[in-house]
């Protein structure tokens, strides 16, 4: 997949004046593999809905999404699933772990659908996002920053052109969240993929990004 | 880990021992075996009875009828008009009519040197479609000398009966076509010797039958008469059971033999003993697996959760629904298979039993036994396979 195109996108639940200076509502971003985009945005305003519509959870929108030449819209669940296979990866805001599952049964339960890295490679992430020790612990007994690390790891076991990012760092420090954007920037690097970011604001340790406001 | 079923079935299993469960396997595995019992068992009564009635042949009974001698008609003439034939004829419950033409003339048999016998006879024939036996020999032409004679089975068995303390032979049904029978054929207008020979057996009908080209020829030659005056009536009927079949031969005060089919009461009784089993063994099939699906949408009810996840991360719905159905395969397997043994199991002990001539049954159960069987395992694993799609896409 070559790139991502948003035409007219506005939320079906969002009131017309409430658009007029977003830059993203009712315009046309084409989003390309290889690059990265900094959503910026208050809460409240739509960003995770944005994710979400550009992910396919959500079709309470007007306007299109196209993966390349396909309006997502006309996608089946089946083709979607494929998509999420290789194509498309997210790290969610409210994260989605299995709780009753442990931290490397999150993990691996997405590294099997298309495995992109080795099982060992597991490790290695959660050594280097600090979590190696809880791998065999419950995700529900881990603490919400941990879980947002797993969420993180998770994200990254799969080939993906794009890489949909909803506030992933919101309960890290500045130390962590430092450690886990640069492993997601190796991951992307290494894939040529493409970042979408979304986030309260800018953050100063990004690079290379394109910022659009909400 | 690889991508199989079993590294997320904790995700969707969240309950190993559910009461519904077991219960629709226990009901499934008796619906199921109650069902092949059953067909098995029809079969056997089918092939058994079949083998031993004469009356039956391609599908049909072939029975007889005769008017009731009553005080009030005897004397009279009770023999079946052309307008009875025709009323018969007319019944949807019977599908052919023969009458048993006689001779009008006098025969005289004797049996040569072998058995010294001789009586007044009487001779009979109908259309061969409703012989039992119809060897090619049993044909007649004017010109010939031989005439071909069809024997009841029941009269050489009466003759056995009596030839001891006669002082005769006894026959065989193989020895008795050997036997030369000499026809004195007498009337007013002539008198002409012929040789009977028995070409067959019969077990259907109780006479002596000759070629109807034979009745019409001789009735002619020495009576000058060929009207049809026949006393019995053999009729075609698709079951001679039939209560408005039987009513109607009531009605028209004909008389019919009911010992003669009492074969087809109690296989039709027996048939429809084990029908009843059948049908009741589908109603405990569509039970089980309407209590086996409540299962089902309960058990992804409760992983409703965990399944719309996996569908986020990327898991494929057909190879989830698929993944799913599959895990009950072996469980429905072994249900058909067990059934399949069990019902092996009563079929040998029904060939067991005093009664049951094992000569006409096969050990092996029957084809139609089978297809039920494999019908049944693709319809539980059709059924379970779109039950779980359907849930899933209610979750989507």
């Amino acid at each position: 997949m070559m790139r991502i195109e948003l035409r007219n996108v506005t939320p079906d639940y969002i009131e017309k004046e409430k658009w007029d200076a977003s830059q993203i509502w009712e315009k046309t971003i084409t989003i390309n593999k290889g690059e990265h985009l900094h959503i910026v945005a208050p809460s409240g305003s739509g960003k995770t809905s944005l994710i979400h519509f550009i992910y396919g959870l959500r079709k309470d929108y007007s306007g299109s999404v196209y993966y390349d030449n396909t309006d997502i819209k006309n996608l089946s669940v089946e083709s979607f699933s494929v998509f999420r296979q290789n194509k498309i990866s997210i790290i969610f805001q409210d994260l989605r772990l299995f709780e009753n599952q442990t931290v490397k049964e999150n993990i691996e339960i997405k590294r099997i659908l298309d495995p992109y890295h080795k099982p060992e490679a597991i490790t290695e992430m959660a050594k280097k996002l600090g979590i190696e020790k809880k791998l065999n612990q419950l995700a529900k007994k881990c603490s919400y920053g941990e879980q947002q690390r797993i969420a993180i790891i998770r994200a990254l076991m799969q080939p993906f052109d794009f890489l949909l990012l909803d506030e992933p760092y919101s309960h890290l420090d500045d130390e962590n969240r430092k450690k886990a954007m640069e492993l997601i920037y190796e991951e992307c690097e290494k894939r040529n993929a493409a970042m979408v970011f979304a986030d309260l604001k800018a953050l100063d340790f990004l690079k290379d990004e394109r910022i659009v406001y909400l | 880990m690889p991508l199989t079923y079993k590294n997320i079935e904790p995700l969707i299993i969240t309950e190993k021992n559910s009461f519904s469960k077991w219960l629709g396997y226990f009901g499934l595995g008796i619906g199921v075996l109650l069902l092949l019992v059953s067909i098995q068992m029809f079969v056997n009564i089918q092939q058994l009875l079949q083998e031993n009635n004469p009356r039956k042949s391609g599908g049909y009974d072939f029975i007889s009828i005769s008017k009731t001698i009553t005080n009030a008609n005897m004397g009279k003439d009770n023999t079946f008009t052309t307008s009875d034939l025709a009323a018969l004829k007319n019944q949807p419950t019977i599908q052919g009519v023969a009458p048993l033409i006689s001779n009008k003339f006098r025969v005289r048999a004797t049996a040569g040197d072998i058995i010294p016998f001789s009586t007044d006879l009487f001779l009979e024939s109908i259309d061969n479609n409703f012989i039992d036996t119809v060897p090619p020999t049993f044909t007649w032409q004017p010109g010939q000398m031989v005439v071909p004679i069809i024997f009841s089975s029941d009269f050489l068995e009466m003759y056995n009966v009596f030839a001891p303390a006669q002082g005769l032979p006894q026959l065989s049904p193989k020895t008795i076509s050997s036997v030369n029978i000499i026809l004195e054929c007498s009337g007013p207008y002539g008198t002409q010797n012929f040789k009977g020979n028995i070409v067959a057996l019969s077990d259907r009908i109780n006479s002596l039958l000759v070629p109807k080209s034979f009745m019409n020829w001789s009735n002619y030659r020495f009576m000058q008469d060929t009207s049809v005056h026949a006393s019995r009536v053999y009729i075609k009927t698709k079951d001679a059971n039939d209560p408005k079949l039987i009513s109607y031969l009531e009605q028209q005060n004909y008389h019919l033999n009911k010992e003669k089919i009492k074969f087809s009461r109690i296989k039709s009784i027996l048939q429809n003993i084990v029908s009843a089993l059948g049908v009741f063994g589908i109603f405990v099939i569509v039970l089980a697996l309407m209590l086996f699906s409540f299962y089902l949408q309960l058990m992804i009810a409760k992983s409703k959760d965990n399944l719309r996840l996996l569908l986020t991360l990327g898991y494929s719905p057909d190879w989830l629904a698929k993944s799913v159905a599959k895990t009950w395969l072996p469980v429905y397997l072994s249900i058909i298979v067990g059934a399949l043994i069990l019902t092996e199991i009563l079929h040998l002990l029904f060939m067991q039993l005093s009664f049951v001539n094992t000569a006409n049954l096969s050990f092996v159960l029957n084809w139609s036994v089978w297809l039920t069987a494999i019908f049944l395992f693709g319809l539980t694993l059709f059924i379970n396979l779109n039950l779980v799609k359907k849930e899933l896409k209610t979750i989507l």
